[in-house]
């Protein structure tokens, strides 16, 4: 298909012209390496913080000084996402330096989520407080599971009983909006345990939760162990199992399904990350962070040496610009992880067309709906459905467990060669 | 500079193995006689397809004319014609020696001779070519001359004593070999008052021009405007342009008796003026074609279907245009019900099928499924009647037939004695037949077999390369068909028959195959929404059986801090695969199971 015909998928390509009010840091220290986890971290050990290590002061100046220099607009901020890593490995004055330097040269709106992972076992009161003080006000605990042995089979450093001394911590200084993360499809892990985990997770009465389906990453130590829906993994119909009971369990309790992973109570839903699946843009600072804004999307150096020389080079944004065919398909890979979906509208009518011939071979599979502007769903494959006001999304759950590929489909229509 | 006595012309080619130096030595030939220059040099400029170079083999031959002043103070002609050097086109090669009166045997002096080398010295021999043996590589510090030059004469029964130590990377015995060019190879016989007779050993096709032809003049002599005949084709021209090569294409007014040249004259198809092939004079005709003409006869067949359906009328153009190209292509419709509408093909061997499959990919910008390819079975019904077939489909169930025969080869492989063990091992497993075995001073040794075609058209000469760590080579030649208990084994994919999908074997492979290829294939078809049962038959009776399980899932949970990047690859990737797959009934076949059967013994 033509690049001019997607072109004309005018509203699309505007909304990325957008200024971004959002900003990912990236926080890459953690006391040991997960064994399922690839993401850009530096492995401090057990016994060493913010406080104590000047590495991380190191970083901190560093990542300050990409911020002062990155341009920037005159727009506030909006939502700001500490991801890492283990961001709660910051001293409370290391993270007071990184706001000041954002809201310096940003400005940080007052209505503002700021968001911030934390691991049981990495932080005590007083550090929540100060980080609450200074305007943390979301905090997202990566507790994976509720049974010691799998937490140690997938080398976490803390225990189940640190789980929930974290939980009562952040509640009795008064945390309102708390995520809680799970990992499903662990080696060993049951329909049993898995259940389990749910429902005591449930009983924390959570905000918000995230529940990972384990992604086999090649160059991580369970890459290269396992095999994809082999033993000791659960095989694909139990990790596909477990993926229905999240839904079944979760929404029970009053949680909403609104992403392929994430479940929110009304209100809680994480205004960040809904930037992303919008495809909205969004600063990103620090290594490895990835940023998107007027077209382009680019990652940062994924090792500190290399981030910081990066950094003293003019942190110069090296990227190629997108297409409006990358918008298009990042548009749809993305939207369609909500449970939202996608509105059609912001499509040309040959693009619609072109996406209905995609879909048409899972019409019969209950995969995928099309509502219109009354939130009626209408039939498929029928490429009327297809005009303005309406929106298409995938199914809860099997729609959103064979997301791939429909996703592929549509990849496939789109691509260059066609 | 077409003026010049038959006698201080000479006309040679170049025998050598792949990676011996032949192309290397004819460019410094080219440069040395200053036919090109320095600065025009590309490297090994003979091998003028991109596919060559990018393989590092002659596949189209070409010719060279370089002027060169010997030491006796006279000027010669001196013709290169090139030779390709692949067993596929060995009737390509016959054609271009018969156009030689001498030749250099090029043989690395560390490698020493390998079998299609020696096949093609014979064929020399048998044409009376006076043969200039030249050890090339003397500059290695592997070399052994001695030991080489030992085995040349032990093998061959050639007198070395006269063997050029050369290194053509190195400029060394460059002068040496064209001064026994302009000594030792004869000079074409002075026939220019006969009846024009020019045989062609190569065309290719232009397509502004038509074809144009490359041809020694045999006897008597021809001009620019003359009206030519084909006496095979009995199609007649008028010349349109008449030249020499130098490498590139100067034109001339008049060339004779002994001379190369090449010919444009508005010709449509190469299948018009085929190699082999005899050009005479219309107004004055020869009594006799020259002998020795043969039909490049496929061995090989596959399909060729396009993964989009949509592309069939471009295939057929692609396929259309390249047999303009490609005398030795062939091709019809075939309609297979797995697979849809496509063509048959023919080739002379695995290259040229490879070869032709590449370039409607890559110059047609084609998707294509290749079948396995088969051999030429002949098939005798209980009524007597015989036929022959090149699609295992087209095989009569085993009731209704008498016999089924195939072809079988003459194979000669040439290996360090170390090796013959493991070889011997693999003729064996190939069905091959002993035949003879003789071993050389040199520690190497010849093995003769017979064996059946279909055994050598499959990974055979990869498997021989990796058995002797590169050093053993191979040469064979048809010898004729013999019977066998050959069995079609079919290949059921979700209950269903896939003729593509079909071979036909001995009955004593067919089990160990059936399980193997039903293995492969689950390793190769990606996981659907619903389990695939595969199967392996003979007739009605599953042999083997295999099932690939359901796809549960396939979603991706986490896109990590706004970085979507690899998941978009991921999807594009799995786009880019889905594209390269065959939909048959409800399943999605990649490419590669289309081969699988070609890749089952490792």
């Amino acid at each position: 298909m033509l690049e001019t015909e997607i072109l004309r998928t005018t509203k699309i390509v505007e909304s990325d012209r957008d200024t971004p009010r959002s900003a990912y840091v990236h926080i890459p220290f953690c006391r040991r390496r997960c064994y399922y986890c690839d993401f850009p971290v530096s492995v401090v050990g057990d016994r060493r913080n913010g406080t104590n290590f000047s590495a991380i002061t190191e970083y901190v100046d560093i990542l300050c000084q990409e911020i002062a220099i990155t341009p920037q607009s005159h727009e506030t901020l909006k939502t700001i996402f500490f991801g890492g890593g283990t961001p709660s490995l910051l001293s409370v004055p290391q993270l007071e330096q990184i706001l000041a330097t954002l809201n310096q040269y940003y400005g940080i709106a007052s209505d503002a989520e700021i968001s911030m992972e934390v691991d049981p076992g990495t932080f005590n009161r007083e550090q929540i407080q100060g980080y609450r003080d200074l305007g943390v006000n979301r905090f997202s605990l990566g507790v994976q599971a509720f049974q010691d042995e799998l937490l140690q089979r997938c080398g976490r450093s803390h225990s189940v009983k640190d789980i929930f001394t974290a939980i009562d911590l952040l509640r009795q200084i008064g945390v309102n909006n708390l995520s809680l993360d799970l990992i499903s499809g662990l080696p060993e892990q049951t329909l049993a345990q898995w259940q389990f985990s749910l429902n005591s997770a449930c009983d924390l009465s959570p905000e918000h939760l995230s529940c990972y389906d384990l992604v086999l990453e090649p160059v991580t130590a369970f890459g290269k162990q396992f095999q994809p829906g082999e033993s000791p993994l659960p095989s694909d119909e139990n990790a596909a199992q477990m993926y229905r009971m999240a839904e079944k369990t979760l929404t029970e309790n009053g949680l909403e399904h609104y992403e392929i992973s994430n479940y929110g109570r009304s209100g809680y839903q994480c205004r960040h990350n809904r930037i992303y699946w919008e495809n909205r843009p969004y600063y990103g600072f620090g290594m490895g962070a990835a940023s998107y804004w007027q077209n382009w999307r680019f990652t940062r150096p994924r090792t500190r040496r290399e981030y910081y020389t990066w950094v003293e080079n003019g942190a110069k944004i090296d990227a190629s610009e997108l297409s409006a065919r990358d918008i298009l398909l990042e548009t749809l890979m993305l939207g369609l992880r909500l449970a939202d979906g996608v509105k059609l509208e912001q499509f040309s009518p040959e693009v619609r067309r072109q996406i209905a011939i995609a879909i048409a071979p899972y019409s019969q599979k209950d995969w995928l709906v099309v509502l219109d502007s009354q939130n009626q769903s209408l039939p498929l494959p029928n490429q009327s459905t297809f005009s303005n006001n309406k929106i298409l999304k995938l199914t809860d759950p099997e729609g959103f467990l064979f997301s791939n590929t429909v996703l592929t489909a549509l990849f496939k229509q789109f691509d260059v060669d066609n | 500079m077409t003026d010049v006595s038959t006698s201080r012309i000479r006309n040679f080619c170049i025998i050598a193995h792949i990676d011996h130096g032949k192309s290397t030595l004819a460019d410094r030939l080219l440069q040395v006689t200053g036919t090109v220059q320095q600065r025009q040099m590309k490297e090994q400029f003979l091998d003028s397809m991109d596919l060559e170079r990018e393989r590092g083999i002659t596949i189209k031959l070409q010719a060279a004319r370089m002027n060169y002043k010997a030491e006796d103070g006279e000027e010669y002609v001196l013709n290169l014609i090139d030779t390709p050097g692949h067993v596929d086109f060995s009737y390509e090669v016959s054609r271009s020696l018969i156009a030689c009166e001498g030749a250099l045997l090029v043989v690395d002096a560390s490698q020493g001779v390998e079998a299609q080398t020696l096949a093609n010295v014979y064929l020399a021999l048998e044409n009376d070519l006076e043969i200039i043996p030249v050890l090339n590589k003397i500059d290695l510090p592997g070399a052994e001359p001695e030991k080489v030059i030992a085995e040349v004469e032990e093998i061959i029964g050639l007198d070395c004593s006269g063997a050029i130590l050369a290194s053509a990377k190195e400029g060394i015995g460059i002068d040496e070999i064209l001064e026994s060019i302009v000594h030792l190879v004869p000079p074409p016989r002075d026939t220019i008052e006969e009846p024009l007779r020019a045989l062609i050993f190569d065309s290719y096709y232009d397509p502004y021009r038509g074809v144009i032809i490359y041809f020694r003049v045999m006897d008597g002599k021809v001009k620019k405007g003359d009206r030519i005949r084909l006496m095979v084709s009995e199609k007649e021209y008028e010349i349109d342009e008449l030249g020499i090569l130098s490498p590139g294409q100067i034109p001339v007014d008049e060339l004779h008796a002994g001379e190369v040249g090449y010919i444009a004259a508005a010709i449509k198809a190469v299948a018009d003026a085929r190699v082999g092939d005899t050009i005479t004079l219309a107004s004055d005709r020869a009594e006799e074609p020259l002998p020795g003409y043969a039909e490049a006869k496929p061995m090989v067949f596959c399909g060729l279907f396009p993964i989009d359906s949509a592309q069939y009328e471009e295939l057929r153009d692609a396929l259309q245009k390249l047999q303009l190209s490609d005398a030795a292509l062939q091709y019809e419709p075939e309609t297979s019900s797995a697979m849809g509408f496509g063509f048959r093909c023919g080739f002379l061997g695995l290259l040229h099928m490879e070869i032709v499959q590449e370039r409607l990919e890559r110059e047609y910008n084609l998707d294509l499924i290749t079948t396995a390819p088969s051999v030429v079975y002949r098939v005798t019904t209980n009524s007597g009647e015989s036929y022959e077939i090149d699609n295992p489909s087209q095989l009569v169930s085993p009731d209704k037939r008498e016999k089924l025969e195939e072809p079988y080869i003459h194979l000669e492989i040439i290996t360090p004695e170390e090796y013959v063990g493991t070889l011997m091992d693999l003729c064996q497993t190939s069905r091959g037949i002993f035949k003879d075995m003789r071993y050389f001073a040199s520690k190497r040794t010849t093995l003769i077999y017979d064996m059946p075609l279909a055994e050598v058209v499959t990974d055979f000469f990869d498997r021989m390369k990796s058995r002797s760590r590169g050093y053993a080579s191979m040469e064979y030649h048809l010898t004729g068909y013999r019977e066998n208990k050959l069995v079609r084994l079919d290949i059921l994919v979700n209950g269903d028959p896939v003729d593509s999908l079909a071979t036909i074997v001995h009955k004593d492979k067919a089990y160990p195959m059936g399980r193997a290829l039903t293995e492969k294939l689950k390793e190769l078809i990606p996981r659907h929404q619903f389990k695939i049962p595969l199967q392996a038959a003979i007739g009605s009776k599953v042999i083997a059986s295999e099932q690939i399980p359901a796809l549960r899932k396939d979603v991706l949970a986490k896109c990590y801090g706004g970085d979507i990047s690899r998941k978009k690859k991921l999807l594009q990737k799995q786009a880019k695969g889905k594209k390269r797959m065959k939909s048959i009934g409800t399943v999605d076949v990649p490419q590669e199971a289309f081969m699988a059967v070609l890749k089952l013994q490792q």
